[in-house]
């Protein structure tokens, strides 16, 4: 390859750069939009898909309002009735709420974080391809009739082939399933690329809030879904092949799912909260005129926030039989939870005290918002008390706290972003004739539904009913209720009405029409796909940036990578902490691969879903094949050393460093997926402590030879991978290392699968055996998946794309299979132990 | 910029007072869950619960001291005074947070 690493001469005009970089970062058009992987089209369709999703879900509360207005309706039956309130709650949490809220945060993150893109542009791509194909399943169950109806959070038995026998539970378990491949994935790379894409100068003191509220809620993403995957995983197979894991007959638990459901649905509660609180804080000191009060106060409160949601998932459970003594550690969890919320709360109300404010319809919202979030927060501190919840347990007075708190604190704020942001799309502002009018209803007619339940709760109504008799006094209240939801209706009737009023009355606007001084507004209006003609640096709090005099200059090119080169969509890569430049990101270019491999992956969820098992392994292994296939032209077939950046600054290719973007999604899909075999273990200690019918009639017995083959056949590939990368770094070949670490993986799979043939008791048998093959079948996947790095390693190699410069490769490797080795070395070691502990719960009084 | 760039694993000190009370919940709750699994004496429970609260307190405790008493590296610059401000504050929550939580609970009936 010839390509030059001299970037054109400095100075070029405005235009010329413009026309330059659109032709390499811009999307193709006709059915060339589907090969898009740019942040700005992917966030967008994720934005509008999400309002779609929340459509049809606002459409299915009206339904459930309609039904419940009078006694007696006839107006769903009991099982239409049981599909749309499932799919209501399930379409709001999981294919709008967090979709929502990863679409907001890839289409604003980068802008307001002065960088290009961000770091794995086709899987954003992938995910939303994930998002987009299992809302369809969904969707398409409830047209079709057979959609979830075991209620959002699917408990089991309820939602088991006994007393669910038909499809409608594995469509929930398998579509939301891929609908989080989504999440995940959007969460590892939004951690990555807040950390290491940042524009220059722009160290951790000086990033905006919104991007600490990002951080943190990918973070939190990135440990809270793996318990619900693997929730459903278990529940899916149970449901599938009739593995008991929550089967109290056979040893299994229904409060397993439970815990696994809340590990993820707390926090969940947090990461939709977080972003709008980012969001807000971003919002108010803009119309404020003042710099946000307690900056430090605010990052510490979103740490304590996020760590504390995940410790108090038993506030969910609190009526099921669980000792005072441990319900009081969660009680008491939930109660200090509102501390770090008052913290932010407070530091909010400073900044407008402090500040000049003016009205506009964004604050309409914000003061939305803090009317309802009070409110929902009060009622947060009620239920959290234990003896309170157990009267108000399962009651419409926790439909109508959790719609103040989710519904309420995520739907305000987020319109007040919509109208803040609106114009940075369209170039145009709100008609206020519509705006106004349309909040008051939307905020009257909220408080008129969801108000009422709090009676309704505290009279008795229990959740999930699908009528009533009519004499318990409950006629008025489910009567207002239903008003108040179709005044809101209406209200976001007219949000919609407004905005496409706006696209073509709004008046037009200039750059930074609020006087901000975040960087998204320091770009062309709309945002051109590369987003910033040149990256600044950054010498203040990037929230208090001149806007005026930066812009223009960024436009000429004056800031760092202010020209165009060899057709690459080029950015900056900082390091962590301090944002000193120090490498450059080189991203790839529109593809169709994430769509295909996305195809792939719906066509083995759906060949899951009618049990053609043949069909969706096929489908599984065309889905690794293409991962394979994408990494094959990731990265720089050569060697090119360090290459001007502007500035006078040169870096690295980010294939010629150790801290590339791609070694630290590694890191943090692993933290992944470590916590989801934490979880695996918790939950086989779960049912060895707690489930009934233990001890199984037939004791396990492991085989210690194979299980110790299996560990050291995990230990060899993975020194051997360590070989290749000591060898090729120091001029050798690696081939040979990466064929014995190969042939190590393949006897470890092969002794891995002996063991899964000879676990004892059967598998459908006992939930001991259940957990046993389902420990075993995790290592034999990472083995699996090792395989797959080696070969990707080998074809690699072939092609040119490792060196021994660029050996990041073999680095991903090396790190895949000490992970594998470790969690092996445990699981297996675990898989021994099981037979003694068995022997314990035999001794126990 | 003149200062030295804070190294990327002190960020990982931003969730280490939480982290530790992640872990005095988990333990108390997996302890507790055993000992009343297999019947164990409300007494000598108990006073293992206690100790492990004790232990992630002192752990807690010992890192505050550690980064408290040490006053910011001039050499990192801003960054490196606001990151050491902030670790300070988590851990400070990160303790009363342990206290609040799981302090007063273990007064109560052991295993009802």
């Amino acid at each position: 390859m010839s390509a030059s690493i001299d970037p054109p001469p400095q100075g070029s005009p405005a235009l010329r750069l413009h026309r330059q970089l659109a032709a390499i970062w811009a999307t193709g058009p006709g059915l060339q939009r589907l090969a898009a992987v740019n942040h700005s089209v992917v966030g967008l369709r994720f934005i509008t898909t999400a309002f779609v999703f929340f459509a049809i879900g606002g459409v299915l509360g009206m339904l459930t309002r309609v039904q419940l207005a009078t006694p007696d309706a006839g107006f769903m039956d009991p099982e239409t009735y049981n599909q749309v309130f499932t799919m209501h709650g399930s379409m709001m949490l999981f294919l709008f709420a967090i979709p929502m809220v990863e679409g907001m945060a890839v289409y604003l993150t980068p802008k307001i974080l002065g960088a290009r893109d961000f770091a794995f542009p086709r899987l954003t791509a992938y995910g939303y391809w994930c998002y987009l194909f299992g809302g369809m399943i969904l969707t398409g169950a409830l047209i079709a009739g057979v959609a979830p109806n075991s209620g959002w959070f699917m408990y089991t038995p309820l939602s088991s082939n006994v007393y669910t026998p038909g499809i409608n539970a594995d469509v929930w378990l398998l579509g939301v399933t891929f609908v989080e491949i989504s999440a995940l994935t959007l969460a590892v790379e939004i951690v990555v690329s807040i950390l290491k894409m940042r524009a220059p100068g722009m160290s951790l003191d000086r990033m905006p809030i919104f991007g600490w509220y990002i951080l943190i809620t990918a973070l939190m993403m990135v440990v809270a879904f793996p318990p619900l995957i693997l929730g459903s995983i278990l529940l899916e197979t149970e449901r599938a092949f009739h593995l008991p894991f929550f089967d109290p007959t056979r040893g299994g638990d229904p409060l397993l799912w439970q815990h696994l459901f809340w590990l993820f649905g707390h926090p969940d509660v947090y990461i939709i909260f977080l972003p709008m609180a980012g969001v807000l804080s971003t919002i108010i000191p803009v119309f404020a005129n003042r710099p946000l009060v307690g900056y430090r106060a605010i990052v510490v409160a979103i740490i304590a926030l996020a760590f504390l949601s995940f410790g108090i998932w038993v506030h969910h459970m609190f009526t099921v039989g669980i000792p005072h003594l441990a319900l009081a550690f969660f009680s008491a969890g939930s109660a200090i939870v509102a501390v770090p919320t008052a913290v932010q709360i407070f530091a909010w109300l400073a900044t407008l005290a402090h500040g000049r404010p003016r009205w506009d319809v964004p604050m309409l919202y914000v003061f939305g918002f803090f009317f309802v979030f009070a409110l929902g927060g009060l009622t947060g501190v009620m239920v959290a008390m234990v003896p309170f919840d157990w009267q108000a347990h399962d009651s419409y007075f926790v439909v109508a706290h959790l719609h103040y708190v989710v519904a309420g604190a995520f739907a305000f704020p987020m319109l007040a972003a919509l109208y803040y942001w609106l114009p940075l799309l369209t170039g145009r502002m709100a008609v206020h004739r519509l705006s106004v009018p349309a909040f008051w209803l939307v905020f009257v007619g909220f408080n008129l539904t969801f108000f009422m339940m709090h009676l309704t709760g505290l009279l008795g109504m229990p959740r999930r009913i699908y009528t009533y008799f009519g004499h318990e006094g409950w006629i008025w209240l489910n009567l207002l209720s239903s008003v108040g939801g179709f005044i809101m209706t209406i209200g976001f009737g007219i949000v919609v009405i407004d905005l496409l009023a706006q696209l073509r009355y709004g008046r037009r606007v200039r750059r930074d029409p609020w006087r901000a001084a975040t960087l998204e507004w320091a770009m062309p209006i709309p945002p051109a796909p590369y987003a910033f003609a040149s990256i600044p640096h950054i010498g203040t709090r990037a929230d208090r940036i001149a806007l005026g005099e930066l812009a223009p200059s960024l436009a000429r090119g004056e800031g760092y990578l202010g020209f165009a080169r060899n057709g690459w969509q080029e950015t900056l890569g900082v390091h962590m902490t301090s944002g000193t430049p120090e490498q450059l990101i080189v991203l790839s270019r529109p593809t169709y691969l994430p769509l295909y491999t996305a195809l792939a992956t719906a066509a083995a969820v759906l060949a899951m879903l009618f049990q053609f098992y043949l069909l969706a392994l096929a489908a599984a292994l065309v889905t690794a094949g293409l991962f394979v296939l994408a990494g094959q032209g990731a990265g720089l077939a050569r060697d090119y050393g360090p290459m001007p950046v502007g500035h006078g600054v040169s870096l690295p290719p980010h294939t010629e460093v150790a801290g590339a973007p791609p070694w630290w999604a590694l890191i943090f899909a692993l933290v992944a997926d470590g916590t989801l075999f934490t979880s695996l273990v918790f939950g086989t200690l779960y049912l060895w402590i707690s489930a009934p019918n233990w001890p199984p009639a037939a004791a396990p017995e492991p085989d210690l030879m194979l299980a110790l083959v299996a560990v050291a056949a995990l230990a060899v590939a993975a020194s051997a991978a360590r070989g290749s990368l000591r060898s090729l770094a120091a001029g050798g070949s690696a081939r040979g290392w990466i064929a014995l670490a190969i042939l190590a993986l393949v006897a470890a799979v092969a002794a891995d699968a002996e063991l899964i043939g000879g676990v004892a008791p059967h598998p459908r048998e006992h939930a001991l055996g259940a957990t046993t093959a389902a420990l075993l079948a995790y290592v034999a996947l990472h083995a699996g998946i090792g395989l797959l790095f080696l070969v990707s390693n080998l074809l690699r190699l072939g092609a040119g794309f490792v060196s021994p410069r660029r050996l990041l490769d073999l680095r991903l490797t090396r790190l895949w299979l000490d992970y594998t080795v470790v969690v092996g070395a445990i699981s297996l070691g675990l898989v021994l132990a099981l037979p003694s502990l068995v022997a314990m719960l035999a001794a126990r009084p | 910029m003149s200062a030295r760039p804070v190294p990327t694993n002190r960020l990982w000190w931003l969730g280490a007072g939480f982290g530790v009370w992640c872990s005095a919940l988990v333990v108390l709750y997996a302890l507790h869950a055993i000992g009343c699994a297999f019947a164990w004496s409300a007494g000598p429970l108990r006073l293992g619960l206690g100790l492990v609260l004790l232990g992630h307190l002192g752990v807690i405790g010992w890192m505050w001291r550690d980064v408290a008493t040490a006053s910011p590296d001039s050499g990192f610059g801003q960054t490196g005074t606001f990151l050491h401000t902030v670790v300070v504050w988590t851990l400070i929550a990160a303790f009363s947070a342990t206290v609040l939580t799981l302090g007063p609970s273990l007064l109560l009936t052991i295993c009802m």
